[in-house]
């Protein structure tokens, strides 16, 4: 459905996007994800049309977008990051508009904006003006924006941005819903969401694509790193000097105290592969040292292992400074 | 439906949504009904002033000061166009929707064609009142409209033009009302006859001449040619200003 070949987009001097590639198949959910600045808005502005790259191609059903932009937009439904609206308009007016304007016939100009309305949960405000909603309608509204005229493909640039929990996963099922009939490419720096809704994964820094997979892959291709966290009242330090020199643990263990009563939480790196053996020495080790183990919790290195791993410059601090691993449930 | 009409249907209902609208249309309407009474005043009070001149032909074609106020409400009129998607961001769901840069300078400008025609459709009812009291020229009143439609032809243009160049409003009024006031002011130089050598030059370009010629009944082409120029050009730049966005 997507085909990006070497694209890339300069700003003067400073490169936003740098020699991307990367295709989506029809009917595949994908996540495009990355900090802050990454270039993933701009990727997308191109692939929508807003902006000209400045080099490289990109085809939406094997359509040449430079070639023929309008027939490229007519595929694709677009929420921009800031889902710009038109804030004096009521929001049933707005989506007719916005039918027509996106070359929906008449006859079914009103059949597609009751539709919208009813996908995006927001027909209970379709009579309200935009500027009157909350910012998660408005959201909403730019949902069935994108709903409108029923394209093939949808591209939503941080969809649950400024969401409530609550809302967070009414988009996020919404999106599941209409992943069943569509191919959906959503950018986002959230990770819990990418695990949730998403079949692949692109992991974009400063521009460039540094990794894509399934979630599962990527977390197994966590470098074979995995985590365990022991929970227990000791002295810290022996605790990890005890668990230091365990086969298959890596690096020196991360101490936390917990404050209460002299409980210490310490997390370990461990070979992935080697993670429920770890964790029979780590209970052995514990017990023979005469310490009342609490807890001890193994997990594979999360998504936000691997993100952190994947972009994060500071190669001192290569372990991401998180207690997230074992926490981070797909919520 | 073409995008452009869609784009030109919401533009004008959006100008009735804001309050500057009813403002433009309440001091113009209240100007030009001050200025057509004067007229009639004048004209009423010497019946033998002249055997081609009326009310009417003074209305359009007597005061290079008449159109002053138009010098704000273009600009006022127009600023809102681009610069308003630009800043709210809106532009960018507009230009992602099946789109071209054109139909969205195309559109913009017939609503703010529209409503500068609106703006004249009182004025029939002047045409009304003097042609109760005595013979009116039809063929002049014909072409002082389409003076009228000449002048705002250009105008709109220059308006949406600026308005897809600058960031904000303001500044897309502040530079219509600039080059809008420079052209006038060109125009004025007729009257001062240090630039007699050029006089007939300037009443090219001055809306007095041009009004002056219109509002006698004489549809000189030149001024059309002048008005489609000038129209032609600023819409190229909203249009080149628009389709250049990926430059900024």
């Amino acid at each position: 459905m997507i085909e990006v070949r070497h694209l890339t987009k300069r700003y003067g001097d400073r490169v936003a996007v740098r020699d991307l590639s990367f295709d989506v198949a029809r009917g595949e959910v994908v996540g495009f994800l990355g900090p802050n600045g990454a270039g993933k808005s701009t990727t997308l502005r191109m692939l929508t049309g807003f902006l000209e790259p400045s080099e490289g191609e990109i085809k939406i059903d094997g359509i040449d977008a430079r070639k023929q932009p309008v027939e490229v937009k007519r595929r694709i439904g677009y929420m921009p990051e800031a889902v710009p609206l038109y804030l004096e308009m009521r929001v049933s007016e707005y989506l007719r508009y916005r039918a027509e304007l996106k070359g929906v016939p008449r006859r079914e100009i009103a059949k597609n904006v009751d539709r919208a309305l009813a996908l995006a949960s927001v027909a209970d405000v379709k009579s309200r003006i935009i500027g009157q909603l909350s910012k998660g309608y408005r959201q909403r509204v730019g949902i069935a924006d994108a709903l409108v005229a029923d394209p093939p493909l949808l591209i939503l640039d941080e969809p649950t941005a400024g969401l409530d929990p609550n809302q967070i996963r009414q988009v996020r099922d919404l999106v599941r819903e209409l992943a069943r009939e569509k191919t959906v490419l959503l950018s986002t720096h959230i990770l819990p969401e990418v695990e949730a809704i998403c079949g692949r994964v692109l992991i974009i820094d400063r521009g460039r694509l540094v990794s894509s997979g399934r979630p599962e892959e990527l977390r197994t291709a966590g470098a074979g790193i995995a985590t365990i966290t022991v929970e227990a009242r000791a002295d810290g330090e022996r605790l990890v000097g005890l668990l230091t020199g365990l086969e298959a643990v890596l690096g020196v263990p991360v101490l936390t105290p917990i404050g209460r009563d002299g409980v210490v939480r310490v997390r370990v790196d461990v070979t992935a592969s080697e993670l429920d053996r770890v964790a029979e020495r780590i209970f052995r080790a514990v017990a023979d040292a005469g310490i009342d183990l609490r807890e001890l919790r193994r997990a594979d290195a999360s998504l936000e292992d691997v993100f952190a791993r994947l972009t994060t410059h500071d190669t001192a601090s290569e372990a991401p400074p998180l207690d997230a691993g074992a926490e981070q449930v797909a919520s | 439906m073409s995008p452009a009409l869609t784009i030109a249907k919401r533009e004008i209902a959006t100008y009735f949504l804001s309050p500057v609208a009813y403002v433009v249309t309440v001091v113009w309407l209240v100007w030009c009904g001050l200025q057509f009474y004067l007229l009639a005043g004048v004209f009423a009070s010497a019946p033998n002033l002249s055997a081609s001149a009326s009310p009417l032909s003074a209305f359009f074609g007597g005061s290079v000061l008449f159109f002053i106020p138009l010098l704000v409400f273009a600009p006022v009129l127009t600023m809102r166009l681009l610069a308003e998607e630009r800043h709210t961001g809106t532009l960018e769901s507009l230009l992602t929707a099946p789109v071209t840069s054109a139909h969205v300078v195309i559109g913009k400008y017939l609503a703010a064609l529209v409503f500068w025609v609106g703006l004249w459709v009182p004025t029939l009812m002047y045409v009304w009142i003097t042609s109760q009291f005595g013979r009116i020229d039809m063929g002049a009143v014909l072409a002082s409209y389409l003076g009228v439609l000449g002048i705002g032809l250009y105008y709109m243009a220059i308006g949406l033009a600026m308005s897809a160049l600058a960031k904000n409003q303001i500044v897309a009024a502040l530079l219509t009302f600039m080059l809008l006031s420079g052209l006038f002011a060109v125009g004025l130089l007729s009257f001062v006859d240090t630039f007699a050598d050029y006089r007939d030059a300037i009443d090219y370009l001055s809306l007095w001449g041009h009004m002056q010629s219109f509002s006698k009944g004489i549809v000189d082409t030149r001024f059309v040619v002048f008005d489609l120029t000038l129209a032609g050009l600023f819409l190229y730049l909203a249009w080149r200003a628009l389709d250049g966005r990926s430059w900024s």
